[in-house]
């Protein structure tokens, strides 16, 4: 039993609140969180908080606004209500994974993996050159209507209005992202009826169009509410899409003007790959981006594991102005079992290529092992016809649904006994470096 | 062109921006915003604000409180971190301004978390209308133009009523204020009902305080959301035997049943300002009227654009025809 310790769980996940508080040995405070009929939040704590050590504990899964503005206004009332220090945790923080142009480049989130597959070559010393996997675009398809179509202009046909430039030709391609695609985002744009607007956007001439950053602006807001410490679950790097934050100690953690602590879900993933990999020994650690490199080294390493590597390459081409990622593994995978490692999965577009890529090669499986398991959209439907045989993730956002759509194709790592004892520490005083060790 | 006025809008309520950049001769600028599918915004700018004058209209789409305003917050950050020169953020109706005081122990006192927010996320000053306390002025640090929707309002009852008829009623003690002041510039008589209220979005007792006998009685509040009160205000008005019963409303969030409320009420009219989007209300209650206010959004985001005075708005509407 810990003494002068509150709990206070928000709405976003509700189980992992209840096994945070079991193994502290606490029931959680209780609240009224709902909404008022115009949508407001409502939040009454009815407990009493004064002079008590608070944590609360929200994950940025499900509705991520509406599960920040409750967390914001839940620290705000305990910081009415006299609490002595308000210590925010969340597993999974909201907007951490900062945009990308989502519609523009091939190889965001927003696209897709085509129907065809060109051949780039693998670079290596002594290795064979393999099929890659590019983005779905033919580009010597695409080339060749340029040239037509080009050729139609020379000859100053007519046909040059019906093929301006042969990028259509991309769009009319089963599946393309596209506004009737199923991987289509719900927009929120400024014509509800013609959500087709949003892909259509242009900045004006000269201009280049940029997407707001969140990130800083979400640690802004929580120590603006009344933060007084952050406790996060992460795996060292933050993929944000291009450019990579160490959360653990460099930048995103100076975002703050309060103490970040940054739990590593590092050693649950080593220890399920030490135990429940068969010959793990033999197998290979992929980073199925540059940006992830750091993170899926530092678990070789530790294991003593070979490590490989997927680099996206984008090349821009002056045809289409749109640009062009293709996939190349740099190392050998042939029969060998490998095992992805990534910072979070959302619609899976990049693990589910890497995976496909990996089989390509002559990996006999692949597990992917991912710290934060969003899964939005229908990714889970995905996975299941992925090459990707085993998914394991941690319960840092609810996965009873996942869990069930996928059965074993998924394991859930419980994170909930590192969260109680990081919140033990920190209201002990004690140190945290334990919970950071790489073993 | 530095330093020009440019008129960002979010997602909420298109209609009045374009209304608002209409009035202003100006065109919307150019931004997109969209929810990621694990439902993260994403605000697009499709334009340079560097060193300009950014306004961005951002009201409260009922329902959607949160995402609006995270939206505004998202779109306020980057033109700060875009380097406009000063930002003003336009919300029309601000959210969260009935949380304003701290009424029970441990209770959130969310409308000064929004103003605290709204500062650190980067706006220079905020223009709103008819906030429900205007104490929320004083959770700013930088300026906070409360504009009222009133003068509008008078312009309505004057164009539409026959004053000598009318009594002005205030549903309850708290806009007794409102509703006086509007009384008073009609020389109209006025009523109060008084009421008490248990819980939130419920309604209480309640008691007439004046006579409305044979009047047209006219009920004015800051805000109709459920409308609980109006429809029992409504009752109320009609057993103390008013002729007609209308309502004038600056906000017409009109949440839950609101709609079915006031068409099944004895109400006759009910009057909102369209500070609030209100979708497909307008045809589902025929007993509703809209009062446009974008003349005086746009006239006060001119006016503090060239550092004129916005007092006049307060007693006048600007005339733009």
């Amino acid at each position: 039993m810990v003494k002068n310790i509150v709990v206070l769980g928000g709405n976003s996940h509700p189980e992992l609140v209840e096994r945070i508080c079991a193994s502290l040995g606490l029931t959680p405070c209780s609240r009224i969180l709902t909404k008022f009929s115009g949508g407001e939040t409502r939040c009454e704590v009815q407990d009493s908080v004064r002079g008590k050590d608070v944590y609360i504990i929200q994950t940025g899964a499900g509705k991520v606004n509406d599960v920040l503005m409750d967390l914001l206004i839940m620290i705000s009332a305990l910081k009415t209500g006299s609490a002595r220090r308000v210590t925010a945790v969340l597993p999974l923080f909201p907007y951490s994974r900062q945009p990308d142009v989502p519609y523009k480049k091939a190889g965001a989130p927003m696209s897709r993996v085509g129907p065809d597959f060109s051949v780039p070559p693998t670079p290596g010393p002594g290795i064979a050159r393999s099929a890659g996997l590019d983005n779905g675009t033919d580009m010597s398809g695409l080339m060749s209507k340029v040239s037509l179509a080009d050729k139609a202009i020379d000859g100053g046909s007519p046909v040059k209005k019906s093929a301006p430039n042969g990028i259509n030709v991309s769009q009319s391609r089963p599946g393309t992202s596209g506004p009737g695609s199923p991987l289509t985002r719900t927009f929120t744009t400024h014509n509800y009826e013609n959500p087709a607007l949003v892909s259509t956007f242009q900045a004006k001439p000269g201009y280049k169009q940029w997407v707001a950053q969140a990130g800083t602006l979400v640690a802004d807001l929580l120590t603006c509410a009344g933060a007084d410490h952050i406790i996060t679950l992460c795996f060292g790097i933050l993929y944000t899409g291009g450019a990579t934050y160490d959360l653990h100690d460099s930048q995103y953690q100076g975002f703050f003007d309060v103490p970040v602590d940054n739990l590593y879900a590092k050693g649950l993933l080593q220890r399920y790959i030490t135990l429940n990999i068969p010959n793990y020994k033999d197998a290979v650690i992929v980073s199925p981006d540059a940006g992830g490199a750091k993170r899926a080294s530092a678990i070789a390493d530790s294991l003593g594991l070979s490590f490989s590597l997927i680099h996206k390459e984008r090349r821009p081409t002056k045809i289409t102005d749109r640009q062009s990622a293709s996939m190349i593994l740099v190392g050998d995978v042939s029969d060998r079992v490998c095992i992805l490692i990534d910072d979070l999965i959302d619609t899976g577009n990049t693990i589910f290529r890497a995976a496909k890529l990996l089989k390509r090669e002559g990996a006999t499986q692949v597990y992917a092992l991912v710290t934060h398991g969003v899964l939005s959209g229908d990714a889970p439907e995905r996975i299941k016809n992925s090459c990707i045989d085993k998914l394991v993730t941690t319960n840092s956002v609810p996965q009873d649904e996942n869990k069930a759509q996928l059965g074993p194709k998924l394991d859930v790592l419980d994170v909930s006994q590192v969260i109680a004892e990081a919140i033990r520490r920190s209201h002990h005083g004690e140190s945290l470096s334990a919970l950071f060790a790489y073993n | 062109m530095a330093n020009e006025i440019k008129l960002l809008s979010g997602s909420s309520h298109p209609e009045l921006s374009t209304k608002v950049a209409n009035r202003l001769g100006i065109e919307i600028a150019r931004t997109t915003s969209l929810n990621y599918s694990n439902q993260e915004t994403s605000v697009t700018i499709g334009e340079s604000v560097r060193d300009e004058d950014v306004y961005i209209l951002q009201s409260t789409a009922p329902g959607d409180v949160n995402d609006g305003l995270m939206e505004l917050l998202i779109m306020i950050h980057a033109c700060k971190t875009a380097s406009a020169r000063r930002i003003t953020a336009v919300i029309p109706c601000y959210p969260y301004a009935r949380q304003d005081k701290k009424d029970k122990s441990r209770a959130p006192i969310s409308a000064r978390l929004i103003a605290n927010m709204l500062q650190t996320a980067g706006a220079n000053h905020i223009i709103t209308m008819d906030l429900h306390a205007s104490q929320i002025q004083g959770f700013f640090n930088v300026p906070c133009d409360n504009l009222y929707a009133e003068p509008s309002v008078l312009r309505w009852i004057r164009e539409n009523m026959n004053v000598e008829d009318c009594v002005i009623v205030s549903p309850d003690a708290g806009g007794a204020k409102r509703a006086t002041s509007i009384a008073d510039r009609l020389n109209a008589s006025f009523a109060l009902i008084h009421k008490e209220r248990p819980r939130p979005n419920v309604v209480g007792r309640m008691v007439l305080i004046g006579e409305v006998r044979d009047k047209v009685a006219i009920l004015v509040d800051d805000m109709s959301d459920t409308c609980g009160t109006l429809a029992k205000a409504a009752a109320l008005l009609q057993a103390n035997q008013a002729r007609e019963i209308i309502a004038i409303a600056t906000h017409g969030i009109l949440s839950g049943n609101a709609i079915d409320t006031v068409n099944n009420s004895c109400l006759s009219q009910l009057v909102v300002t369209n500070t609030v989007p209100l979708g497909d209300k307008l045809e589902r209650c025929p007993k509703m009227k809209v009062i446009d206010v974008s003349g005086t959004l746009a006239e006060a985001i001119r006016r503090t654009h060239n550092g004129e005075s916005v007092s006049y708005l307060f007693t006048h509407v600007p005339d733009w025809d």
